[in-house]
């Protein structure tokens, strides 16, 4: 065992859980700011680089960019080379890769608060930053389809294609929605218009949650909960099925979120049909999760790292469930702009993409490091407060946002508006809010936690990874 | 039913098959996410080249463009959206002077030169694209762009206060505004010489606040202007 270890490149690893970790903490810290800067104006502090409008692109570009993306390196580097039975391709294309990455957030974490900015959400960059990015995304995707090929594994295990389909998918959409024209170093105009701009910025916004967060977490969730509780997933057929389903089906739902604009109708009914039709793929891979977990379901009581993957399965599900709710189109009437969406959107990327990032880094940062993880205790209060703020988070918005829709329609007998004034309205929403801001801090304290927890682990590397099994104490 | 079933036996037999292909593999999943993306952009391209232009609608002027730029820059987008919706309660709401007419809602027509568009997806403050229509002073909308909660009677807001923008440091650069214009013209948006020309007199010792509120007062501007030529 010993000698097929030293065979992987762990190095590249480490640096993208480290990577993980800053803009995991980054990210979440500005996400609680601008939350509160939603209830206390005052916190905007009168500065233009820390007003709302600039710390809101920063915090989803770092959450996605910076912290979702370092997950699914990591863990794309360290499945890859175990599925594959082979050492990286290159491992100097890794240096590279990790480097240049870093290089990549760091300028966004610098633009985005001075206002360079093409107000495409989540497509905020300039031009120069998005051609780096795609510099080092040729090279890591060359590196990685160099190691499936020339793998000792005849078969490619199911993890290994949703990986593949993420990273084949997104430059598609990256590359599509961000051509501009540059009017100079750091400003440029998307060279579509109008309809068409929102038409493929939906594309690319809808299936950026698709291939970046959805696609490469389900392949993580393949790889690393069976691993953990040493059980096969529970069907390989349902795995085939769902896979195939989910990438062709996604691609189609983006006019979800052009419901009643000036896009076309037929291209509106197509994204919501495609939306609906999304709810069986979906399910199909969380219930593969599910009925994989409930082998080992006398695990999830003791072990904080199986508490995560089963809450993130369970979010999975909801967030699924939900999106395809809102895309209906009298659904989407009332919960359109509001703050329902905010919440949907956090249920998916709190619950299910944090829970199954923390999951798989609780499952990498002993073995990495062979240490044992120092406080068990500290992870399962990690997981009760990441739950308690989720759920703080996404209930407080539920409300905000069917208020918010409901006092935005409401018409009097004269067919009045019955609150004209708009300030009424978000006054009202204020304690809502206030507490999606707690929610949100909650979950970001359990993170801070984890970080600490890996620190003093680290510390302690080279003291020896034993497995445990939490039930009965010390396994050989 | 049972027909169902053999479909899915029949797919995963053969899919099966493909896990030991790797740039196979590779190859049918770019295919299965090709098809909906095509689907998705090519024909709406084509419509929406012919999306039936409104005769009024002009581009925006060099002060309204600039004041565009800086709604970008500021992050706008975040809390603001530029599309009202076909419902009553939000025509009634973002156009209370029917300057619009039974039809207040959004029109394709209106964003054509609109790159890139700015709809957000957002409403924490009130929607924009019919602003102009609300009939605010420019001097309203500086000072309540300086602290949206001392005047203009929004002690609550939640909105972030943007002084710097009228600020001397905050000038408007020309040359910029300039190349940005004809950045635009080359992707079709129908900007003259004479617009060139015309540029550093309209934006003579402009900040980036009265830009932005330019911008503000041309936005839902021209449609009105349609409507009203009708009556």
């Amino acid at each position: 065992m010993a000698t097929e270890k030293t065979q992987y490149d762990d190095f590249i690893v480490k640096g993208f859980i480290i990577s993980a970790l800053v803009w995991g903490v980054a990210s979440m810290t500005f996400g609680v700011i601008i939350a509160f800067q939603l209830v206390y104006p005052q916190l905007n502090f009168e500065l233009p680089w820390t007003s709302f409008g600039r710390l809101r692109p920063l915090h989803t570009n770092a959450a996605i960019f910076g912290f979702a993306l370092s997950v699914i390196f990591a863990t794309a580097y360290h499945t890859v080379q175990r599925l594959c039975r082979t050492r990286m391709w290159n491992d100097t294309l890794s240096k590279i890769h990790l480097a240049l990455y870093n290089l990549t957030i760091v300028l966004a974490a610098i633009t985005l608060p001075l206002g360079y900015s093409q107000s495409k959400e989540y497509a905020e960059l300039e031009w120069p930053i998005d051609l780096l990015l795609v510099v080092w995304y040729v090279i890591f995707f060359a590196n990685y389809l160099m190691t499936v090929i020339k793998r000792k594994e005849e078969q490619m295990y199911v993890a290994i294609w949703f990986y593949i389909a993420s990273f084949v998918t997104v430059p598609l959409l990256f590359i599509v929605n961000n051509i501009v024209i540059p009017a100079g170093f750091l400003k440029s105009y998307s060279v579509y218009a109008g309809v068409f701009d929102a038409n493929i910025q939906w594309w690319y916004g809808h299936n950026a949650v698709a291939f970046v967060l959805t696609t490469p977490f389900l392949g993580l969730m393949y790889y690393y909960l069976p691993k953990h509780i040493k059980q096969p997933i529970y069907s390989h057929r349902l795995s085939i099925i769902h896979f195939w389903s989910l990438i062709f089906i996604y691609i189609w739902a983006g006019p979800h979120h052009l419901l009643y604009s000036p896009i076309p109708e037929w291209l509106q009914t197509t994204g919501m049909v495609f939306s609906i039709m999304l709810w069986m793929p979906s399910w199909g891979g969380m219930l593969n999760g599910f009925l994989t977990l409930t082998q080992a379901k006398d695990k999830i009581k003791v072990d904080a790292t199986l508490k995560m993957m089963l809450a993130a399965v369970t979010f999975y599900g909801m967030s699924t469930f939900e999106g395809p709710l809102l895309s209906i189109r009298a659904v989407s009437a009332l919960g359109h702009n509001t703050d329902w969406i905010i919440g949907h959107v956090h249920s998916g990327t709190l619950g299910w993409v944090g829970f199954m990032s923390a999951a798989a880094l609780y499952y990498l940062v002993p073995r990495l490091w062979n240490s044992n993880l120092y406080s068990e205790k500290l992870a399962n209060a990690h997981f009760w407060l990441g739950t308690l703020g989720i759920l703080l988070y996404i209930i407080s918005m539920w409300v905000s946002g069917i208020t918010e829709g409901s006092m935005w329609r409401a018409v009097g007998e004269n067919g009045e508006l019955v609150y004209k004034d708009w300030v009424e309205i978000v006054e009202f929403l204020k304690p809502f809010r206030l507490f999606r801001a707690i929610g949100g801090t909650l979950y970001l304290t359990g993170i801070i936690l984890m970080v600490y927890n890996f620190i003093k682990t680290i510390q302690n590397k080279d003291s020896g990874f034993v497995e445990q099994d939490l039930r009965i104490g010390v396994k050989s | 039913m049972f027909g169902f079933n053999k479909f899915l036996d029949w797919f995963s037999e053969i899919a099966d098959r493909w896990d030991t292909k790797g740039i196979k593999f590779t190859l049918y999943t770019t295919i299965a996410v090709v098809i909906g993306g095509l689907f998705e952009l090519i024909p709406p391209f084509f419509l929406t080249k012919t999306v039936t232009p409104i005769s009024t609608v002009k581009p925006y002027s060099a002060l309204e463009l600039a004041g565009r730029d800086t709604y970008q820059k500021e992050g706008c987008i975040g809390c603001h959206t530029q599309m009202v919706r076909p419902f009553k309660w939000e025509v009634d709401r973002f156009d209370p002077t029917k300057a619009y007419g039974r039809t207040g809602y959004s029109k394709g027509g209106e964003y054509v030169y609109d790159h890139p568009f700015l709809w957000g997806s957002k409403r924490t403050g009130p929607d924009l694209a019919h602003e102009s229509q609300m009939l605010r002073s420019d001097e309203w909308h500086k000072n309540h762009l300086i602290n949206p909660r001392t005047v203009g009677g929004v002690p609550n807001s939640i909105m972030p206060a943007y002084p710097w923008l009228f600020e001397e440091s905050h000038k408007i650069d020309v040359e910029q505004v300039v190349s940005n214009m004809k950045a635009l013209k080359s992707i079709g948006v129908p900007y003259t010489e004479e617009d060139f020309a015309n540029a550093p007199s309209l934006l003579k010792d402009k900040t980036e606040g009265q830009a932005l509120v330019a911008y503000l007062q041309k936005l839902g501007k021209d449609s009105a202007e349609l409507q009203k030529g009708m009556k």
